[in-house]
């Protein structure tokens, strides 16, 4: 993200006569004071006054007093630079001058008939946009998200056809009646199983609540460390990781097989979780944000003499929330769709997932019931994205591999 | 002569040794770092890296888990390589699976990305959410098995006789002919995955500053802003991007399975990973299963070595 119009100021801040030493940053939107004990934040319309504070100009004491009647007193050091959101001038602060502006200026000096920007039907978002492009673009995505989405609408259409409308000549994407039946058959099929039904959804969740609790608190330690401290060996252990990004668990499915029945976990959850906790996806992910923590802030605790655990525990782990839903997510989808019929054996230890493809394998008879099935399965990791798509893009800026 | 070289050994090693003893200490000084390290380190090489190792060794040997393995020297290669026709099909058809999946996901991905970007702030997140769905969704694959049915209640088969472009069904999923197209069309649907993300995060994170720059330095349209300013900013993203579509090109398993069957007519839809799991868990043919995962493992490595060497060179 853009970093233009934060500014940052080490300094330390009084309240209700206690001193804390941390962080000012002024953001576009919110001010916020991160220290080793808490953080603020202030947004800027909750704030009353702020005294001390100059467009443009810098302050080594700042009083903000919040609507609330707190009040907080900053002594920096260094200074800082806040633009007051509320502020009538927000518009007016000074701007350096932009090659164009002077080009236009000289030439207005020396007379030259200055050639006016032609008029648009539609009012440019972004310079060097062609109309013409612009419209192609929007048709050919409007075109491509349908072919994407249509075989989705298609499944979540069939779910619902009765059963007279599975096999209509010629078959159509919408049922004329829509109809749950296929979703109750669902539950009455899942009734019949051998081992009950309930058992299987206790063992995806078990799975899927154990494996990623498990990978988020591995893979942050691991990444902490690799982030934030310069260790012999840690570059390398990371650029090895790296590669086994590529590894998925098809190809090391055989070894591993291999390996587990070495260590006798075959038929044991062990099998699935132990490989879930250290996934490369999730360690990746949680270092690359991690870097972009402030170096200070762990410094700053290091010199108060907490130890790694505590700033692990306390400090950064609460500053990476967004990655931490990332991993979540991840290790969710993939330990959700897990069929892991190559290393359970038992019936009653079998997954949701791997159910629900058996009930799916049962023939023409069940074509509604296996349509009910797909959209059960993808319902789930694709709400989850929904609902945190903003964090997940996030943490996603900071994902690319640096050589 | 002689002393002099001497002179430089001994001066040579005198710096590797203080080298050494200045590694040491960082590692002494740091031993914390390596506590915590420590689980995942031992996780990851356990079931990451030992697996490489693992199918190395078995890879030379015949090796069924009832019996002892056996060591038997180049001959599971060499079968692979004369004898196993299947296996042959195999490489070709996940050759043709990467070759066009692969780059074309790879570019799809970041082109869609890109225009993603352009849309409005609401529309852009419900764009993201249609084209990255499709790699979440579980086995929703499993739902181009009514499309592409092979009797005239098909989706595409009804609609293409209705229009009156063919008169008879075709065999989609059946007729080697046709299986492959019908894959790479579903790989491909499904190929905006986690790299697509990270493009989409990538140019949002590109300083716009960069832009207006661009313009005023003689940027005059889209292709050159991309190939000028956007290209080089996002060689991170593109790199981890790269990975991720080499991985999803090389592990094509369960879509080929689902769809065409297990085995498939002719083989048609054999991909070297159903071949793999093909020998590793129905026949139990560990040391044949693991010199195919050897060769697998060494392809994508070299690879990434490869891609990462060619995105060096972009937008300079």
């Amino acid at each position: 993200m853009s970093n233009k119009n934060n500014y940052k100021s080490n300094g330390t801040l009084t309240l209700k006569g206690k001193k804390y030493r941390g962080e000012l940053i002024a953001e576009e939107r919110l001010a916020k004071f991160i220290s080793k004990k808490m953080t603020i934040e202030m947004p800027y319309p909750d704030i009353a006054v702020l005294k001390n504070v100059r467009n443009g100009g810098m302050a080594s004491t700042i009083t903000i007093k919040m609507a609330d009647g707190t009040e907080y007193v900053y002594y920096l050091p260094n200074g800082l630079k806040v633009y007051h959101y509320m502020d009538q001038q927000w518009d007016n602060r000074p701007r350096s001058m932009s090659r164009a502006d002077e080009l236009h200026r000289l030439a207005e000096l020396r007379g030259e008939r200055i050639q006016k920007p032609r008029k648009h039907l539609f009012k440019r978002r972004h310079p060097n946009r062609s109309l013409g492009g612009d419209i192609g673009i929007y048709l050919m995505l409007a075109v491509v998200a349908f072919a994407m989405a249509f075989p989705l609408i298609f499944a979540i259409g069939s779910s619902l056809k009765p059963l007279d409308e599975l096999f209509r000549f010629p078959p159509t994407v919408f049922p004329k009646h829509p109809t749950l039946d296929n979703f109750s058959d669902l539950i009455v099929t899942m009734g019949q199983s051998w081992v009950p039904f309930s058992r299987y959804i206790l063992n995806t969740v078990f799975i899927t609540a154990v494996g990623t609790f498990g990978h988020l608190i591995i893979a942050s330690m691991a990444a902490f460390v690799l982030a934030k401290y310069d260790f012999p060996g840690g570059r390398f252990f990371f650029t090895v990781v790296t590669t086994a990004l590529m590894f998925s668990g098809y190809v090391t499915g055989i070894p591993n097989y291999v390996i587990m029945s070495k260590l006798n976990m075959i038929d044991t959850y062990w099998a699935l979780l132990l490989p879930a906790f250290a996934a490369p996806i999730g360690l990746f992910m949680m270092k690359q944000f991690m870097e972009g923590l402030p170096t200070a802030l762990i410094e700053a605790a290091k010199i108060d003499g907490a130890n790694e655990f505590r700033i692990f525990w306390s400090i950064v782990m609460p500053n990476v929330k967004p990655a931490w839903l990332t991993v979540i997510i991840f290790s969710v989808q993939s330990l959700w769709n897990t069929s892991a019929s190559t290393v359970i054996y038992s019936e009653a230890k079998k997954t949701l997932v791997y159910a629900l493809q058996q009930i799916q394998a049962g023939g023409i008879a069940r074509t509604g019931q296996a349509a009910a099935v797909t959209v059960v399965v993808m319902a789930v990791p694709i709400a989850i994205f929904i609902l945190s798509q903003s964090q997940i893009l996030e943490t996603m800026a900071s994902s690319g591999i640096k050589d | 002569m002689s002393q002099h070289q001497a002179g430089l050994a001994g001066r040579y090693m005198q710096m590797k040794s203080e080298q050494f003893r200045y590694g040491w200490q960082k590692a002494k000084n740091n031993k914390v770092c390596y506590l915590f390290l420590a689980p995942y380190a031992l996780l990851f090489f356990t079931f990451f890296i030992l697996p490489i190792g693992t199918s190395i060794f078995y890879g030379f040997t015949y090796y069924n888990i009832l019996e002892p393995a056996r060591f038997i020297g180049l001959q599971n290669y060499i079968n692979l390589v004369l004898q196993d026709e299947v296996f042959l099909t195999s490489v070709k058809n996940t050759f043709v699976i990467a070759v066009i999946t692969g780059p074309v996901g790879y570019i799809l991905s970041f082109m869609f990305a890109w225009f993603i970007n352009e849309l409005p702030k609401w529309l852009r997140a419900i764009a993201v959410v249609i084209f990255y769905a499709p790699s979440i969704a579980g086995n929703a694959y499993s739902i181009f098995s009514i499309i592409f049915r092979g009797d005239a209640y098909g989706y595409l088969n009804s609609f293409l006789m209705n229009t009156g472009l063919i008169d008879a069904p075709i065999l989609w999923l059946t007729n080697p002919q046709y299986i492959m197209p019908v894959l790479i069309i579903v790989i491909l649907w499904m190929s905006m995955g986690t790299g697509f993300l990270s493009f989409v995060a990538g140019f949002q994170g590109i300083d716009k500053s960069m832009y207006e720059a661009g313009y005023v330095d003689g940027v005059r349209n889209r292709w050159q802003e991309l190939y000028h300013i956007t290209l080089p900013s996002m060689k991170p993203m593109l790199l981890f991007g790269a990975v991720m579509s080499i991985t999803s090109a090389f592990n094509v398993c369960d879509v080929p399975r689902a769809l065409a069957g297990f085995p498939s007519t002719d083989y048609a839809a054999r991909t070297v990973v159903t071949h793999l799991f093909d020998y590793g868990f129905s026949r139990f043919e560990m040391g044949y299963a693991s010199a195919i995962a050897t060769l697998l493992f060494l392809v994508m490595i070299l690879c990434k070595k490869f891609i990462s060497a060619a995105l060096e060179k972009v937008g300079t």
